[in-house]
């Protein structure tokens, strides 16, 4: 069995289902109104109420849901809606921890739920000082908080008030001397009506985490598009299309200035599968060989270079991504879990990592599961 | 599995939240394999048998606190 007993599984991964008083008790009483804070509105009779959370004048209908892609707003409402219906693990983190030893996983870096993988509902924010401290809210209650019930085990991810990047830049080295160890960003933030990586608008923020060595965790679906064909296409093509949205990043940072500017910094692709990276490096090598004359990008460095420095991956279940892992790069490849969303194969995490690597050796299984993530995020044994 | 009717699940809504009952479920059921991996082993593989039975154990009473929450609400 390849999967050893004493290895420690560690998802790069994972999300968190914010608490009800997360903000209302971090944030100063004269924004307690505004900021994020749990309503009931009725569902019906015979129904609990639902819980939704209100930001400002918005109503966000889920709280613990933010993968409503391809949902009619009609169909909001029939998920779980309210705390007690979903397992404590999701929002507890001393029940987080009892669920991930029945899973057999050690560590797990989680992303938020109700303010997006990327932290993007806060631009949506009117007032920018409580958008500011709702994002220092999120960040401290995943360091002094969640992180801290089990430290070394729960692994701080942070978010961005990315409508002002000299105030991302501050909230880098402010959580980073807490103990931060990764940011999320959107995977293209040009979608959201930011600049995009081909602009010198995110150099600082990028700079600062290289000077701090977090990875940026860039999760699919950040970039608000969805893969989408056809208005009646069913959502089963966009849902096999997903990992496009991993290659859309991956390309468009290979031909960007960014890697070139920023030779320490890290990129990880959260939950697009590994498998169709070799091809795209291929692809991306031979356009560069072909097309990189007469068009603004680097014109020394193939782009398959710059993923094997600057890029790593993950996969809960892409049996041909591990077939073609030494094409990947054994080194850039990472374990995801996804708990709690009902992909997941918890409780038996252990089990199906064990399946799906039992025709990889030792060594390869053990930087898999646990190394690369150790190095990558600067997590001590 | 999801709350969500059958007529109206796809496989996205099954990349929801984790529910109360599919979490219930998927205890069960590993709480029935477990049994049976145990069964199997017999007495010949002691450490092997104590860390099935501290396993189902944690199972068990993770399910029936699931069960325990829902009764109570």
């Amino acid at each position: 069995m390849p999967l050893q007993p004493w290895m420690k599984l560690l998802s790069t991964d994972d999300h968190l289902i914010e608490p009800p008083r997360l903000w209302s008790d971090r944030l100063p009483a004269k924004f307690r109104e505004a900021g994020p804070r749990i309503v009931e509105q009725p569902r019906g009779e015979g129904q609990a109420p639902a819980e939704v959370w209100v930001y400002e004048d918005r109503v966000y209908p889920y709280i613990g849901l933010n993968a409503v892609a391809g949902k009619k707003p009609e169909e909001f409402g029939l998920e779980p809606t309210r705390y007690d219906e979903m397992i404590p693990g999701c929002y507890d983190p001393k029940a987080r921890i009892r669920d991930m030893d029945l899973d057999g996983v050690w560590g797990a870096l989680c992303f938020p739920s109700f303010p997006g993988f990327s932290g993007h509902v806060f631009l949506d924010g009117k007032d920018r000082e409580l958008a500011l401290l709702c994002v220092q809210a999120w960040n401290d209650f995943v360091l002094d908080e969640w992180c801290a019930t089990a430290p070394g085990r729960l692994i701080p991810l942070v978010i961005m008030p990315m409508w002002d990047v000299e105030a991302c830049v501050a909230e880098i080295h402010r959580t980073a001397a807490k103990g931060a160890k990764a940011i999320s960003f959107p995977e293209n933030p040009s979608p959201r009506g930011l600049p995009s990586f081909h602009t010198d608008y995110w150099d600082p923020m990028f700079s600062a985490a290289e000077e701090t060595d977090m990875p940026l965790c860039l999760h699919f679906g950040t970039s608000g598009q969805a893969p989408k064909t056809a208005p009646e296409a069913p959502f089963a093509v966009t849902i096999a299309l997903f990992g496009c949205n991993a290659m859309y990043a991956t390309a468009d940072l290979l031909f960007s200035p960014v890697l070139h500017k920023h030779p320490k910094l890290k990129i990880g692709l959260s939950e697009g599968g590994i498998g169709w990276i070799p091809y795209l490096l291929e692809r991306s090598d031979g356009t560069w060989e072909r097309h990189r004359f007469y068009q603004n990008v680097n014109q020394s460095v193939r782009p398959s270079e710059l993923f094997h420095k600057h890029f790593h991956g993950c996969f809960i279940d892409d049996r041909f991504g591990v077939e073609v892992r030494h094409h990947v790069g054994i080194d850039k490849i990472t374990w995801e879990c996804d708990y709690p969303h009902s992909d997941s194969y918890w409780p038996k995490s252990r089990a199906y990592a064990a399946e799906v690597l039992a025709d990889v050796p030792d060594e390869e299984v053990h930087q898999i599961v646990e190394l690369n993530t150790r190095r990558l995020y600067n997590l001590p044994a | 599995m999801s709350r969500r009717p059958e007529s109206e699940r796809s496989d996205w809504t099954d990349l929801d939240l984790l529910t109360r009952e599919e979490a219930h479920g998927r205890l069960l059921a590993e709480i029935a394999e477990t049994d049976v991996r145990l069964s199997e082993l017999g007495e010949s593989d002691q450490a092997e048998r104590e860390l099935l039975q501290s396993r189902l154990r944690a199972l068990r009473e993770a399910a029936e606190d699931l069960i325990d929450h829902s009764k109570k609400n």
